[in-house]
């Protein structure tokens, strides 16, 4: 008998049965579709973890003007008491007054410097140092690897609209911000653009939280606001995008407002930068492209060998060691080797991470396993019933000139194709599962081209598995007990 | 002339835990072309094991059974399906056909385990209404067994077991289901088979009425035979119907 003529037997077989049938497609049905709810749910679990550590910017670079970590150390002052700075027969006094910032001095009355006069000294670090320029941004601009570049000038500042005002972080960037965070999204309006960036004309963004201060749920497009008592127009609002990341008052990224640098600039009267932040094209890269920016800097602000960096160049990656809870001198040793240790923080943290969530899934499809089982062992349990049941049948084939393995055929495909019919409406069911998943608790999930054939492929193999039994012992019926049968 | 079916010696012992059954002690029968033989005995006389080995379902303990001149007494699987496929066509006293299947598709059976390759669908269903319409069952063809009555059952039954002509029609107990009536009717197709289309038909049943419808009579008794005589006193199943009330000839 021919494949085709056996599979419309067994069809015809399965339709006779059509409670039976269907039931048993059901246990299919839900097996095959947890498991690839499960395998949608620990992939994008693992896809949320690599975003997160994407958006976390581990391709990210920050260059901040100045350099704090790295001034030289004072020699030989280990065990010499404070105050002996201050005698003035101190054997060490004209060494001790060599090293010791005046700013140091805990008896001194601070008058604290406006960022203005605080500009222009290299070692004051964090980025106040008037070291970086926009030249500077637009030659590592044009270096190999380097995906994205934007200057960063940032100031506190008032915006008062209609009489309300806010008090925020006000970002002076390039229009490349938005590819460098990744994780924004517009509410209104969009980002200002490379023209009103040349021109530094009088322009801003708003973070959600600042819009919704200033303006509630209105748009604040095309409104005038005020800012150090210039007028800017409103262009764009800004969200986040990523459900990893909630806009909340007195963060740096939503409540805040966004400017061109060129404005910025313009508006505090300055001609130097706070950081830049390079992007790299891969993650891999950010070692070499860091090495590369530090060279170049050194040789365009003209530092001697034997001075120390005038600036400091500071990776997510890094960043994301340091400041776990360190102790803030474990914190310096870290980052002053930085450039070593962040190989290691790259693929230990990816590894780490990546091996958590690899445990996780597989933990969840083992338990689907679980109940692929039990669905194969209903198929088993229906199909040796059918064979008992049908024992007559099987003999009135034979007599008629079946062959045993026409009989084998015919169970077998009959167990197949209730996995394969079951397992299809399981692969619908799981990927609408999946998807009303991520629309209603926002967990992320994945669903790939892989998962869904291995889910497939399960389903026919725990057919054609735990079909082949009954489908054995329904060929070995011998004719006259089967027609004996009553 | 050759006899079609051919047995010699043939033997038939049943393992029944210590006892060893024999169920056949050393048979020889030869049956030519177009005979109607009934083999008669009460059960366990061995006819139903006779009939068993006959129709290639089952194998004797040792002998030779010639069919065609061809040995089927031990043959692999995929054969004796050929056998009972091409050579050998069943009615049975419980007529067996498949439930929740149509006249149309039991009679198709055979042909969709046809082992010299596929016949297309179209064939079958044609071949299958022809055979249904020569047993007078046309019109019925999509009924399933359990919207027909027990005579026009035996009749799908008799239609499918023609349908590949086989060398033989075999015949368990045809009419034990049946009333007289369609007895009758049921031993009507049989005798107009032979008369008309010289099948060969082997008959077993336990009843001596009907028993006598067959042109040879071979009586069985604890595994061995009898009697084998020809039957020259054989009841004509027509003259049966013709005197029978017309008003009950609806029946079927």
């Amino acid at each position: 008998m021919t494949l085709g003529n056996s599979w419309s037997v067994a069809v015809k077989a399965l339709k006779k049965n059509k409670l039976q049938t269907a039931l048993t497609m059901v246990g299919m049905t839900i097996g095959v579709a947890t498991v690839l709810t499960m395998i949608a749910l620990g992939s994008g679990a693992q896809q949320a973890i690599q975003d997160q550590v994407r958006s976390a910017g581990m391709n990210i670079i920050v260059v901040t003007a100045g350099n704090f970590a790295k001034k030289p150390e004072p020699k030989g002052d280990g065990a010499i008491e404070f105050g002996a700075a201050y005698h003035p027969d101190g054997p060490n006094r004209a060494h001790l007054l060599r090293v010791f910032h005046p700013e140091d001095d805990p008896m001194a009355i601070h008058d604290h410097p406006v960022s203005k006069q605080r500009l222009g000294d290299s070692e004051a670090g964090l980025g106040s140092a008037a070291t970086l320029t926009i030249d500077d941004a637009n030659v590592i601009r044009k270096m190999k690897g380097v995906q994205y570049v934007s200057e960063g000038l940032h100031e506190n500042a008032h915006i008062a609209y209609n009489g309300k005002r806010w008090f925020t972080r006000m970002h002076g960037d390039d229009v490349s911000q938005p590819l460098i965070r990744r994780s924004w999204s517009f509410t209104h309006g969009g980002y200002f653009t490379a023209r009103q960036e040349k021109n530094a004309e009088n322009v801003l963004v708003l973070g959600s939280i600042v819009a919704e201060n200033l303006f509630g749920k209105s748009n604040p497009v095309g409104q005038t606001v005020t800012v150090w008592n210039q007028p800017f127009k409103v262009v764009g609002v800004l969200t986040s995008g990523s459900w990893m990341l909630t806009p909340a008052a007195g963060d740096d990224q939503f409540d805040a407002m966004y400017m061109p640098v060129t404005t910025v600039q313009k508006l505090l009267n300055l001609s130097k930068l706070n950081d830049i932040t390079i992007t790299t094209e891969s993650t891999g890269d950010v070692s070499r492209v860091s090495k590369q920016v530090t060279i170049l800097l050194r040789q365009r602000h003209k530092i001697p060998d034997t001075a120390p960096d005038d600036f400091q160049v500071n990776s997510e990656a890094s960043k994301a060691l340091t400041s776990g809870g360190m102790r803030p001198d474990v914190s310096a040793a870290v980052t002053a080797n930085v450039s070593t240790l962040e190989k290691v923080t790259l693929s230990q943290l990816g590894k780490t991470l990546d091996q958590a969530s690899a445990t996780m899934t597989a933990l969840l499809t083992s338990i689907a396993a679980v109940s692929l089982l039990v669905g194969g062992i209903g198929i088993m349990n229906i199909m040796l019933l059918s064979v008992s049941q049908r024992t007559r049948e099987i003999g009135i084939r034979r007599a008629l000139g079946a062959r045993a393995s026409d009989v084998l055929t015919q169970f077998l495909l009959e167990a197949s194709t209730l996995s394969i019919v079951g397992g299809l409406l399981g692969i619908a069911l799981g990927v609408a599962t999946s998807i009303s998943i991520s629309r209603t608790v926002q967990w992320s999930t994945k669903i790939s081209l892989p998962a869904v054939l291995i889910s497939f492929g399960i389903s026919a193999a725990v057919g054609i598995f735990f079909g082949y039994y009954p489908a054995r012992q329904a060929s070995n019926v011998l004719p006259i007990q089967s027609l004996k049968h009553e | 002339m050759e006899p079609v079916i051919s047995i010699r010696n043939l033997t038939k012992t049943y393992q029944m835990g210590d006892i060893s059954v024999h169920a056949l002690r050393s048979i020889s029968l030869d049956i030519h072309e177009g005979e109607f033989v009934s083999v008669i005995g009460p059960s366990g006389s061995g006819k139903s094991t006779l009939m068993h080995i006959l129709g290639c379902l089952d194998q004797p303990t040792s002998g030779q059974y010639f069919l065609n001149n061809k040995d089927v007494s031990h043959l692999s699987d995929d054969e004796v399906s050929r056998v009972r496929n091409k050579q050998i066509g069943f009615v049975f006293q419980g007529f067996n056909l498949l439930t929740r299947t149509s006249a149309l598709e039991n009679v198709e059976l055979p042909l969709l385990y046809n082992p010299d390759g596929a016949v297309s669908a179209a064939e079958r269903k044609s071949r299958a209404m022809a055979a249904l319409a020569a047993v007078g069952l046309k019109g019925r063809e999509h009924h399933h067994p359990n919207q027909l009555s027990g005579g026009q059952q035996q009749r799908v039954a008799i239609a499918r077991a023609l349908l590949n002509n086989p060398t033989m029609l075999l015949a368990d107990e045809p009419t034990g289901n049946l009333d007289s009536r369609t007895s009758v009717e049921v031993m009507n197709i049989f005798q107009k088979l032979k008369d008309e289309r010289g099948i060969t038909i082997v008959l077993i049943t336990h009843e001596h009425d009907v028993a006598a419808y067959g042109s040879r009579i071979v009586s069985f008794k604890d595994g061995q035979i009898l009697s084998d005589v020809a039957n020259e006193s054989r009841r004509i199943a027509l003259d049966e119907i013709s005197v029978m009330a017309p008003a009950a000839a609806g029946s079927h």
